[in-house]
């Protein structure tokens, strides 16, 4: 696919030979395809600061079907990592989960688990990887045994067990002498081996669910194309969901399944990669789009930048959160929250194409909706 | 590992020199000696002669040289002039078992309830637990503990005391180093409750400092219980800075429990340090000088060797070899 080759870096085969499967035997779930393994309804998450009640996340609602990647994208503070830190239930004060929010996990609501369920919930069905591995990582504790500790909680394995499976997961994500590896401290690990380490330790357990938190951030392109490979891999040969919270297009362009854009603590597109790469239709999504460098470009030409910055979520605007920034601003934008707009898909890849803009309401002034159409072009141009 | 200790003891023994060095010409710059209030009243000629026994006559580079060498060829001070007979090993032959018992059951009880208080601050911070630990901490910081001494006398001693515990005193013979409880436990306690505070707050920050860490986001993204990310990552985190109190607090309680040891007349070096020094008994002073300089310099050792243990991300030795 064109876009593949234009948004992903060309990396040469992985130095590492990975042989052996992630585990032994891949789970297989059972009953209805279509149910999702994980659902996040109307999830609204503030934080109390001093400054007043930051509302980080405001009524946001996708799911996730097994196997499935979805990709959340958007800028710094627009709430994508608190989402997925609640999805964890990892949020702690000063940050509160508002009433109403649900997050269902196989249909049992995470929020409302006892601690028993949660400890087996967290690590054991659905794992975590954090964006910074050095900091993530214990900076006293030997590697071998940050994964150990997560084999240990979950399973009645004996310390012997743990170590050799431990040591044959860092194998598996690629890691060289894993067994001298296993005895080493994160700060001996590169970059790249960390995050490795990191992934090793987050699917451990065999997780149906893993959240990456901007996992390739703090590391090269050539890493991030390796790194984004075995997450892929994960779920090939595995069947196991990811949700992959990033700010770069170039991460998901080969790799998610669904794409999910959010703004401001709300989602303001969603839709499959295909319709998000070939036919997006916010003007946010557009502006995102158009500031991702590309390859197939004239030389100096000027990449797009989004003027000014996410509006303060103490008080947010009562109107579109975009509307401040957007070039296609109408009054309307200032006033009242738009409307959630449905695209219908083309065939089967219909996966909920839709976006929240007052562009698509039927009163919407022509020359708006011209001037669209001229940023739509600059947006899409060169996916397609 | 053996290079870095074989380094670190030139630099002990250089340092060690230099003090024996500088309190050697400040004490002998100081108009005055022992030996001049106790013979003052003497003829002039009877003066002079007990001078010249003990070598005052001398100039100091002289003096010097002779101690000097006498302390390294002999590891010899010299002779009291205050209490004839006494020599710096004679004295710590008798009175250092006091005192080391003393400040090993100080730390013993200080370190503890300190890093227990800090945890429990730690755990319950901005609740009624760690208000109460923060006034007690404030309180024991602020008040000496020769006070506390006097005041724990005054309310648990004696035959109105509410433990019946003895005034003073401190267990001697087969008692000397296990034994004889009931003298140890006001004298540990009173000189304990100063590191207590002290632990309790420097356990409490490091504490706070790593619980906000990401790892411990990890830890329980990982399904680790409260309990278990404190005890496995956060308390080992904060053991950096306390590791760090350490040697400070053993070089302390060797001349920090001297008012303890005099408020409760236990027969220790403090108190005999501090005579030697308002007597100005020159050979004395030098010698304990150099003794408690190189404590402290054992005990900083000690650290640096801890650090590596609690810390991977320290190594004593620099380059490949380790």
């Amino acid at each position: 696919m064109a876009e593949e080759k234009v948004m992903t870096p060309q990396v040469e085969e992985e130095a590492v030979e990975i042989g052996k499967n992630w585990k032994a035997n891949p789970h297989k779930w059972t009953g209805d395809p279509n149910q999702p393994l994980l659902e996040v309804k109307n999830l609204r998450v503030s934080y109390h600061t001093y400054a007043g009640e930051v509302q980080s996340v405001r009524g946001v609602n996708f799911d996730v079907k097994h196997g499935e990647i979805l990709a959340v994208i958007g800028e710094s503070g627009c709430g994508k990592s608190v989402t997925a830190r609640t999805i964890m239930s990892l949020i702690r004060h000063p940050g509160v989960v508002k009433e109403g929010s649900q997050i269902l996990f196989e249909g049992k609501d995470v929020l409302s688990m006892s601690k028993k369920e949660l400890s087996q919930y967290r690590g054991g069905d659905c794992g975590m990887i954090f964006q910074d591995a050095l900091v993530a990582l214990d900076p006293t504790m030997r590697v071998g045994k940050q994964i150990m500790e997560n084999l240990r909680i979950h399973s009645k394995m004996t310390k012997k067990e743990a170590k050799e499976e431990a040591i044959r997961l860092l194998d598996v994500v690629g890691i060289p002498n894993a067994e001298t590896r296993f005895r080493q401290y994160p700060f001996e690990f590169s970059g790249g081996m960390r995050q490795r380490a990191m992934i090793a330790m987050a699917v451990a357990c065999q997780p149906k669910l893993v959240i990456a938190d901007e996992p390739t951030t703090a590391l090269d392109v050539t890493i991030q194309a390796q790194i984004m490979e075995l997450l892929k891999r994960l779920r090939d040969e595995d069947g196991t969901s990811i949700i992959l919270i990033t700010h770069d297009f170039g991460v998901v362009a080969g790799f998610a399944d669904k794409i999910v854009v959010m703004y401001a603590g709300q989602i303001v597109e969603r839709g499959s990669r295909k319709e998000i790469f070939y036919n997006p239709q916010h003007p946010y999504t557009w502006a995102l789009l158009g500031a991702v460098p590309r390859l197939d470009w004239e030389n100096k030409q000027m990449l797009r930048t989004i003027r000014g910055t996410p509006p303060d979520l103490v008080a947010p605007p009562k109107g579109c959160p975009f509307a401040r920034r957007c070039e296609l601003c109408m009054n309307v934008c200032l006033e009242e929250m738009p409307p959630v707009k449905e695209f219908p898909g083309e065939g089967p890849e219909n996966h909920g194409h839709s976006a929240m803009c007052w562009l698509y309401a039927d009163d919407a002034p022509a020359e708006v909706r011209e001037k669209a159409e001229a940023l739509r072009v600059k947006g899409g141009e060169g996916h397609e | 590992m053996a290079k870095f200790v074989a380094k670190r003891f030139v630099y002990m023994i250089i340092t060690l020199f230099l003090v024996f060095t500088a309190t050697f010409f400040l004490l002998a710059s100081i108009p005055g000696n022992a030996l001049t209030m106790k013979i003052h009243k003497l003829p002039a000629q009877a003066q002079e002669r007990i001078m010249q026994k003990y070598g005052y006559d001398k100039p100091a580079g002289e003096r010097y040289l002779l101690t000097l060498k006498n302390v390294v060829t002999k590891g010899d001070f010299g002779e009291s002039i205050a209490k004839s007979g006494d020599t710096l090993g004679s004295i710590l032959q008798k009175r250092l078992p006091p005192t080391v018992r003393l400040n090993i059951q100080q730390m013993i009880v200080g370190v503890t309830l300190g890093l227990i208080l800090g945890i429990i601050a730690a755990m319950k911070r901005a609740k009624a637990p760690d208000f109460i630990i923060l006034i007690f901490c404030m309180f024991m910081t602020s008040v000496p503990s020769l006070v506390i001494a006097l005041i724990l006398q005054l309310t648990l001693t004696g035959p109105s005391g509410l433990l019946h515990l003895p005034i003073i005193g401190w267990p001697k013979g087969k008692d000397l180093w296990f034994g004889g409880w009931q003298f140890t436990i006001l004298p540990t306690f009173a000189g304990a409750l100063f590191y207590v505070a002290g632990y309790a707050r420097t356990t409490k920050i490091a504490m706070l400092d790593s619980i906000y860490q990401e790892c411990t986001t990890t830890a329980r993204a990982i399904g680790m219980s409260e309990t278990q990310v404190m005890l496995h990552h956060v308390v080992r985190n904060s053991f950096i800075p306390i590791v760090t109190f350490l040697p400070g607090t053993i070089a302390g309680m060797l001349s920090g429990s001297l008012f303890i040891e005099r408020v409760f007349s236990v027969p220790g070096i403090g108190s005999y340090y501090v005579e030697c020094i308002t007597q100005r008994d020159v050979p004395m002073v030098l010698g304990f000088t150099v003794f408690y300089s190189a404590i402290t310099i054992v005990s900083i050792f000690v650290s640096d060797v801890l650090y590596g243990i609690v810390d991977p991300r320290i190594k004593l030795v620099s380059g490949s070899s380790r």
